[in-house]
């Protein structure tokens, strides 16, 4: 018997009034494997993530973490497992420094009490010390980019690219098992996309984390996926490699206004 | 962009203009230069700002013990009764600064129910140390009452706190506005046999430690210096700790927060619960030395002090929030209840925002030079005219009411004229903040004129209502010139 | 049962005038997503002057102009001035602050309610102003069915509030003023975008709620008989209420939200006690927003990530 995925979406299905978000989608990503989830605007890609964390609740079907089921439960709850992710619209502690950004992800992982932390008992000393030498050290995966001395700037100054990698940086500080980027891309340059490509790599080899990744950016999805899932209107419409799935026909009737070619010579 | 070399490109588009450049310092329009040159902190202006910078190099503990060791020293140095007690009476608002900041300037939660919880505190240490339930009362040691009184105020905190979990920002505020007012209902109204109805409880026990007994005002005024450094330096601690940072987050991104491992509803709860025991300990304090307590003790007006305080001084900052809750309450309670001390008080802050505010000196001078011709003129003018037109005399004593004799115009019967007057000025300085440049001096030499003329007739002598009318104006002021407070940090807050 | 009849009447009178300040209060949240807690005591100041205009004619027992003509020129000259007052409150205090932290507006708001309260302190002075209503209106010249009487003041209370809301839902649904006031509420940018003055659109949604806060504060003179300077508060929280439990920003909320308010205030009067009466209506809107947060008319928003 074979250790189950690391997550397995389920027949999943979840509407807002009348819109159909998510029709029965199955989704599976394995231990260390990077997925691409594409499909044109309001495919449900954003929505799979918001299951997956919590913050909605599945209509039905059912969200299996390494096996178990995840759905329902309180995104915290969720975090914990070891499902963490970015936001597309940049989510971040905007003004609390860098430092804290990544140390307040922690706190699920940490255990002292308020009491413990007013008088700086031992265990409060201990989990602050080794909060600060994870936060440093997930900041340094990012070298010159999140140096030092940025640490105590507040995350409102940092770049819109700096934003998106500290994101990253933030979600990695809760040691997750599987890490959800919605659109890290999104917004960077052609050089600083480029170097999130080879970072999505280096995160996977590096740290032993599956990653789930949305991304229009076709560059990234060509440069890092193992496997590449389309979507839309919340059906899953190909699932495959990054060839197979960007010449999948319905793929390129999703795009609509994209002629086969442009599709072709962009990936 | 830094100068590490970027892995070569694999397609044309990848040949931005960063790649090969070598950039070894900030520059201008680059990130890092960006990031550099952007300040943490938003500091006062000028010289202030640079002391302020000095102070905060300095560690916070040593800063607080300095700051205690001067507060301790200051009745050493010989204080009327009058003047201990309004230093009793802003040490408390001080304490209740800090308090509120754990949810207002930390969680970023409105709290409008605040003042209920140090109602609490004072109501529950007067019923568990007076002769008011039963017929010998309950007279239990302050060191089994007040933790007592602690611990309920803590469930209170999470029952209040509840809505928290469902209810976002307006309405967690008027859920607990209505809170505040139920608990002033309840007093007032609800069992006055046990809770005293409007006439409260009085004959309260001293607070009591075994050796020894909290009797006069010195004793309690030592006991909150302590109490307010304690909550200050503990209050800072948990800043710092996990839960510190959790609260800021989820002011910042609730959503973001649940996702990276917060549980944003205990979170939110456990800030109503420590709010609600520093204004419990707070509100027991001030019992005791009141030695009796009023429903009217605790009722909106002074959740607005309160937040007044805050505001003042600096939401999210521990250090703002107890500056805040000192001066406004000298000022309050002090400087504005005594009649010479408050003219010094008005005149004083009219030249202070004059010489800050006015640049080059050289118009300064001649907007004092105008302001002191337009009002011997104006005198002149009036006196020629008829005599009782400048029958009246200045609220003002002394050296101030010789300084304004021949200079302000104050008819012998002056109510009317002034209540007149106080329209017009509200109306002016509304004027003045709308418009710009030249017309703005040339406003200001009239507006400062009826200010004086307002002040000598109906402000001083209605010092309980002018101290309520400069709450408010402290609340819009600064809201709109300075909402960061004296010494808070200036946040951003990111739509979403 | 003629106790019941006469509970639900008076029930239904300060209902309506709750639901009058409600719909302002409502629709200045609607435009700015602002809790205006200086509305209610827009409402005292529409009072006193309701009360000055009465002092002007001669007093209550001495009037030298016809009752219908005092009554307009009350009316109107409370709208206007209190109407201008809004906006010079929204001009100067709110619009600086449209895009700072959600919280400074709300604490500009009560600084400025503090400030008009203790302003009219100053002025009025701290003792009652009575209006002596009965002087000029016969409490007695009303309708009587059976034990139920329902005097002139209940009556010209409840059709002019009918008559103020189908005029407000005719200019929020049918006038230019009233889509941009909706398109404002729904979306400032987009609204800026496409050419909508909203500065205008928030001025006169100021002047309108005012206004009606104005008229409001007239009547409660002319009903309650009295004016002081505390009375804004009691009727702000009145309001707050109103516009909450029937779904804050909802025109026909307010409106239901008000006539609950003022029936469950008059039946725990008349059944219970007076003392509890504000206590148990505080209960009451805790229990609704715990089951249901966004009031009863109104409609949840989808949170978007």
């Amino acid at each position: 018997m074979t250790a189950p995925p690391v997550l397995g979406l389920h027949d999943l299905s979840l509407s807002f009034g009348g819109l159909q978000a998510l029709a029965k989608l199955d989704l599976e990503v394995a231990n260390s494997e990077i997925v691409s989830l594409i499909g044109p605007n309001g495919a449900g890609k954003s929505t799979v993530f918001n299951v997956i964390t919590g913050i909605y609740s599945p209509g039905s079907g059912d969200v299996k973490f390494a096996g178990e089921s995840i759905a329902g439960l309180a995104p915290h709850v969720i975090a914990r497992r070891g499902i963490s992710r970015t936001f597309q619209s940049l989510r971040l502690f905007a003004n609390m420094s860098v430092l804290e950004n990544v140390m307040a992800a922690t706190y699920g992982a940490t255990k002292a009490t308020p009491g413990e932390s007013i008088l700086r008992l031992p265990r409060a000393r201990r989990e602050e010390r080794e909060v600060r030498e994870l936060a440093e050290e997930v900041l340094s995966f990012f070298g010159q980019r999140l140096a030092g001395y940025r640490w105590e700037q507040p995350a409102y100054s940092l770049s819109y690219a700096n934003r998106r990698r500290l994101e990253i940086a933030r979600a990695l500080a809760t040691r997750p098992r599987l890490l959800l980027l919605d659109e890290p891309a999104a917004g960077m340059n052609p050089a600083e996309t480029h170097e999130i490509t080879e970072l999505i790599a280096r995160l996977r080899d590096e740290r032993d984390v599956a990653i789930l990744v949305i991304e229009h950016d076709m560059h990234v999805v060509a440069g890092c996926s193992d496997r590449v899932v389309a979507l839309d209107h919340g059906v899953k419409i190909a699932e495959g490699g990054f060839d197979e799935v960007a010449n999948h026909a319905a793929v390129i009737e999703a795009y609509l206004g994209r002629d086969p070619e442009a599709l072709a010579e962009q990936g | 962009m830094s100068g590490e070399a970027l892995p070569p490109a694999t397609g044309p588009e990848f040949a931005g203009p960063q790649t090969g450049t070598q950039v070894t310092g900030p520059q201008v329009g680059v990130d890092e230069w960006v990031a550099r040159r952007a300040e943490r902190r938003e500091y006062l202006p000028s010289w202030l700002g640079t002391a302020q910078r000095s102070v905060e190099r300095v560690g916070w503990w040593p800063r607080l013990g300095v700051a205690a060791v001067a507060g301790a020293l200051l009745p050493v140095l010989g204080v009327s009764g009058f003047q201990l007690q309004v230093g009793i009476d802003a040490l408390v608002f001080a304490a209740l600064a800090v308090g509120l900041n754990i949810v207002v300037g930390s969680a970023g939660m409105l709290d409008l129910g605040y003042v209920a919880f140090f109602g609490f505190g004072a109501y529950g240490y007067a019923l568990l140390s007076s002769g008011q339930i039963g017929a010998n009362g309950i007279h239990l040691p302050s060191l089994v009452s007040i933790p007592l009184v602690l611990i309920g105020a803590a469930i209170l905190g999470l029952l209040v706190g509840l809505p928290s979990r469902r209810l976002g920002g307006d309405y967690l505020a008027i859920v607990t506005l209505f809170f505040g007012e139920a608990f002033v209902e309840f007093t007032n109204n609800v069992a006055p046999t046990k809770f005293g109805g409007a006439n409260g409880i009085a004959n309260l026990d001293p607070i009591h430690v075994p050796g020894y007994q909290f009797l006069s005002n010195a004793s309690y005024y030592y006991l909150l210096v302590v109490v307010l450094v304690a909550v200050m330096a503990a209050m800072r601690l948990l800043e710092t700790s996990r839960t510190g940072r959790a609260w800021r987050a989820i002011r910042d991104d609730q959503l973001a927060a649940g996702s990276m491992t917060i549980p944003v509803d205990r979170v939110k709860l456990m800030a109503f619960s420590f709010g609600a025991i520093v204004a419990a300990l707070v509100g027991t304090v001030y019992a005791a030395q009141q030695i009796s307590v009023f429903p009217t003790d605790f009722d909106t007006p002074i959740l607005i002090l309160i937040y007044a305080s805050l505001i003042f001084g600096g939401a999210g900052s521990i250090a703002g929030a107890v500056t805040g809750g000192l001066v406004v309450m000298i000022i309050y309670d002090g400087l504005l209840r005594s009649p010479s001390d408050s003219g010094y008080l008005f005149y004083g802050l009219i030249l202070i925002a004059l010489i800050a505010k006015l640049r080059p000196w050289r118009r300064l001078v001649l907007a004092l030079a105008a302001l002191v011709a337009l009002g011997f003129a104006v005198h002149a003018l009036a006196r020629a005219i008829s005599a009782s037109w400048v029958g009246g005399a200045p609220q003002s004593t002394g050296l101030i009411a010789d300084a304004l004799r021949d200079w302000l115009v104050i008819p012998a019967n002056s109510q009317n004229a002034g209540k007149v007057g106080f329209v017009l000025l509200v109306c002016l300085l509304i004027a003045l903040v709308q418009i710009k440049g030249s017309a703005r001096i040339i406003l200001l030499v009239p507006t400062i004129y009826l200010a004086a003329f307002v002040w000598e007739t109906i402000l001083s002598a209605n010092a309980s209502i002018t101290r309520q009318l400069m709450i408010g104006a402290i609340l819009i002021v600064m809201m709109n010139a300075r909402p960061q407070g004296l010494l808070g940090a200036r946040r951003v807050e990111v739509p979403t | 049962m003629g106790f019941f009849f006469q509970e639900l009447v008076n029930g239904l009178t300060t209902g309506a005038l709750y639901a009058l300040i409600a719909l302002g209060f409502s629709m200045v949240y609607g435009v700015l997503k602002l809790l205006n807690f200086a509305h209610g005591d827009l409402y005292m100041v529409g009072a006193y002057i309701g009360f000055f205009v009465i002092q002007w004619f001669g007093g209550a027992s001495s009037l030298h102009i016809p009752v219908p003509l005092l009554l307009v020129i009350m009316f109107v000259l409370a709208a206007g001035v209190v109407g201008f007052l809004g906006v010079a409150i929204e001009r100067f205090a709110y619009r600086p602050l449209r895009n700072a932290p959600r919280i400074a507006p709300l604490i500009t708001a009560i600084g400025i309610s503090f400030f008009l309260e203790n302003a009219a302190l100053l002025l009025f002075g701290a003792q009652y102003r009575v209006y002596n209503t009965p002087n000029f209106m016969s409490y007695s010249s009303g309708i009587r069915i059976g034990s139920v009487s329902i005097d002139t003041v209940q009556i010209m209370v409840l059709a002019m509030a009918v008559a103020l809301m189908v005029g407000l839902r005719l200019i929020i649904n049918r006038t230019t003023l009233g889509r941009q006031m909706r398109a404002v509420a729904s979306d400032r940018e987009a609204a800026e975008m496409m050419g909508i003055n909203v500065n205008f659109t928030i001025a006169a949604t100021f002047f309108l709620g005012s206004a009606l806060a104005g008229v409001s504060g007239v009547m409660a003179g002319l009903l309650f008989n009295q004016v002081s300077n505390t009375i804004g508060f009691n009727a702000g929280l009145k309001a707050f209420t109103a516009a909450v439990v029937g779904g804050i920003g909802s025109i026909p909320g307010a409106m239901l939200g008000g006539l609950l308010i003022g029936l469950a205030e008059s039946f725990i009067t008349g059944y219970i006690s007076s003392l509890y009466s504000d206590l148990l209506v505080f209960c009451l809107l805790i229990v609704v927003m715990l089951i249901r947060p966004t009031g009863l008319l109104g409609r949840p928003q989808l949170q978007k990530v």
